[in-house]
């Protein structure tokens, strides 16, 4: 360094001397009324839904593609309208959504009681990631030849799998999200004299809401896969269910209409279930608490 | 305060402890004994919790005879499973899944990545990619398993369109919500340094980005195992002999799923929790090997995430 000159890069002085004004640039102008129009999200994203339904509906018509293997949307739809005004539909949906309510509460009740016991003893938080870390990486639907052995053909065997599908997702992030509760919420607790139950739920429960949230979400995608799973494979040993075992008959007999009225079925339930159902509580929970933007 | 009463303030009386007595039981510090030490270590309470469960299960088994056809002891089990990997060749079964799941995912992300390029690039890519996650995130990929064996037919292209479905959109979904928290900042540098283009994804989106990109790749690789053996569950159900359908030869054709219904079957239920161990290794092993690996490499290191 010390014998080396070092060159300096010095920029030149200078000064514009007149500004050009901005030519043919509107600083400011109003909106044509298309581009408001477009600037809609909900126009853009309807116009893309129907463009799609668009593109679908003259394939199935030029192409003349055989319907058995690919029905054209107006078919779908018809199909859709038959069934639910005949009133298949809701029997199907009715069975599908009861097995995955039952499921889904009594997982959530198993889920609590582990939890419970995780967080008062040492032994109990081990046992409780020990069997997470377990079977968290198994499939619930792998678990469906044995519930068949076990409670034979029927809604037991779909209640057993729903509930391994739910606990697992559900007692993993809400342990993770006890755990890390922060020490000061945890001694407020404990200077108000907060025990057992109540340290638990005026607590942890609400410090820990985000993550478990988490957890009833991946818990419930997680539930609605493996129960439309099994119901196809029920389909495939017995006959008798809800909505999977509907796209399955229908596709064995090749009334592929029908295949797609039901997966539109399935569809709607999720975006519900989605979008309404937990979107609100999330609105009305962790949003309102300022815990998540 | 009433403005008619007199207030009484209570005044504590004053008091002075002549003498603290000293702390009679508690050690202020002391050396933990051996058997506390060795309490204290982490694997081996769990372990001890593992090999706990595993005696119940056995001595359970055994005094209350249940048959073995419905619940198997676990050292039939063991048997079972050691009997399958060495003589009856388990592994080509869990290579014919995960090959199947490779090209699934590899292909998944790819369809992903330029879906999520076009949404970066363009409004109508963007206004394209949160219509399809939308509608089609909330789809079971399993559900489209009878469209795709009337399209494709018995075989692995049937099983791998429905993984890409249940790999692209997760993917696509964090990758897309993730781009658009990158903060404005971070973007600003990007452009300042003149980036465009792929140079401005790759450099500036992507790390910015990658705990949700990690987290959807996660989810999509946790889709689509479970899809996998539920998919080849129903092969199982549809047809009762897949050999030569899925790609490998004689008895070894199928993947773990199809494995599982075999033998079930059959009535081999230690065969059947064999198969279910198995599975249960497999994931084990690409949870904590491969993703935990990437996530101690990236967003660990770069100081993303903490724990």
């Amino acid at each position: 360094m010390s014998d080396k000159a070092i060159d300096i890069y010095v920029r030149p002085e200078f000064e514009i001397a007149e500004l050009g004004a901005a030519k043919n640039v509107d600083i400011e102008r109003k909106l044509s009324a298309w581009e408001r129009f477009s600037n809609i999200n909900a126009v853009r994203k309807m116009s893309i839904l129907l463009g799609l339904i668009f593109i679908w509906q003259s394939y199935s018509w030029i192409s003349g593609v055989e319907p058995l293997l690919f029905p054209s949307f107006g078919a779908s739809i018809e199909a859709l309208w038959e069934t639910i005004l005949s009133g298949e539909m809701f029997e199907k949906v009715w069975i599908t959504v009861y097995v995955l309510l039952m499921g889904y509460a009594a997982g959530l009740l198993f889920a609590a009681l582990f939890l419970i016991i995780a967080v008062s003893t040492r032994i109990g938080s081990d046992f409780l990631s020990t069997m997470t870390a377990m079977f968290q990486p198994l499939p619930a639907i792998s678990l469906l030849p044995l519930a068949m052995l076990w409670f034979g053909l029927g809604i037991p065997s779909l209640i057993f799998v729903t509930i391994h599908s739910v606990l697992w997702a559900v007692s993993l992030s809400t342990h993770v999200g006890f755990m890390s509760v922060t020490e000061t919420l945890r001694m407020v607790g404990r200077n108000y004299g907060l025990r057992g139950i109540r340290y638990i739920f005026k607590i942890l429960v609400p410090a820990a809401f985000a993550s478990i949230l988490t957890g009833l979400k991946i818990g419930w995608a997680f539930a609605w896969r493996t129960l439309i799973g099994a119901e196809l494979v029920f389909g495939a040993a017995a006959g008798n269910g809800g909505l999977g075992w509907m796209i399955f008959e229908k596709g064995d007999n090749l009334d592929t209409p029908y295949v797609f009225a039901a997966l539109f079925m399935v569809i709607v339930i999720g975006l519900i279930v989605e979008n309404v159902i937990f979107r609100n509580v999330e609105i009305r929970t962790i949003q309102k608490w300022g815990m998540q933007h | 305060m009433p403005s008619d009463g007199v207030a009484s303030l209570y005044v504590r009386p004053e008091l002075e402890n002549s003498e603290t007595k000293a702390a009679v039981v508690g050690d202020i510090e002391r050396r933990l004994t051996l058997w506390e030490r060795v309490i204290n270590m982490d694997p081996v309470r769990k372990l001890s919790v593992l090999v706990f469960t595993v005696v119940a299960w056995e001595i359970y088994t055994r005094t209350a005879e249940i048959n073995e056809l419905m619940f198997p002891t676990f050292s039939a089990t063991a048997k079972a499973l050691v009997i399958s990997l060495v003589d009856e060749g388990l592994l080509t079964n869990v290579w014919n899944s995960i090959s199947l799941l490779l090209v699934g995912y590899c292909i998944g992300i790819a369809i992903a990545a330029v879906l999520v390029v076009l949404g970066v690039w363009t409004r109508f890519g963007n206004d394209l990619l949160t219509t399809l996650t939308a509608m089609l995130n909330p789809l079971p990929a399993i559900a489209l398993l009878p469209l795709s064996m009337i399209w494709f037919g018995l075989g692995p292209q049937a099983i791998i369109f429905i993984l890409l479905h249940s790999i692209i959109w997760p993917v696509a979904l964090y990758t897309h919500s993730g781009f658009q928290g990158v903060s404005e900042t971070l973007r600003m540098v990007g452009r300042n340094y003149g980036l465009k283009g792929f140079g401005y994804i790759f450099r500036i989106l992507i790390p910015a980005s990658f705990p949700s990109i990690l987290t959807g790749l996660r989810i999509g690789w946790a889709y689509a195992w479970r899809t996998l053996i539920a998919a080849e569950l129903v092969f199982g159900g549809q047809v009762q002999d897949t050999s030569g359908q899925l790609g490998a030869e004689g008895s070894n054709a199928g993947g773990l799923g199809w494995i599982i219904f075999a033998n079930q079957m059959e009535n081999q239920t230690p065969y059947v929790f064999a198969g279910l161990f198995t599975v249960i290794i497999v994931g084990i092993l690409i949870e904590n090997g491969v993703f935990r690996n990437v996530e101690d490499r990236t967003v660990r290191r770069w100081g993303m995430q903490q724990t």
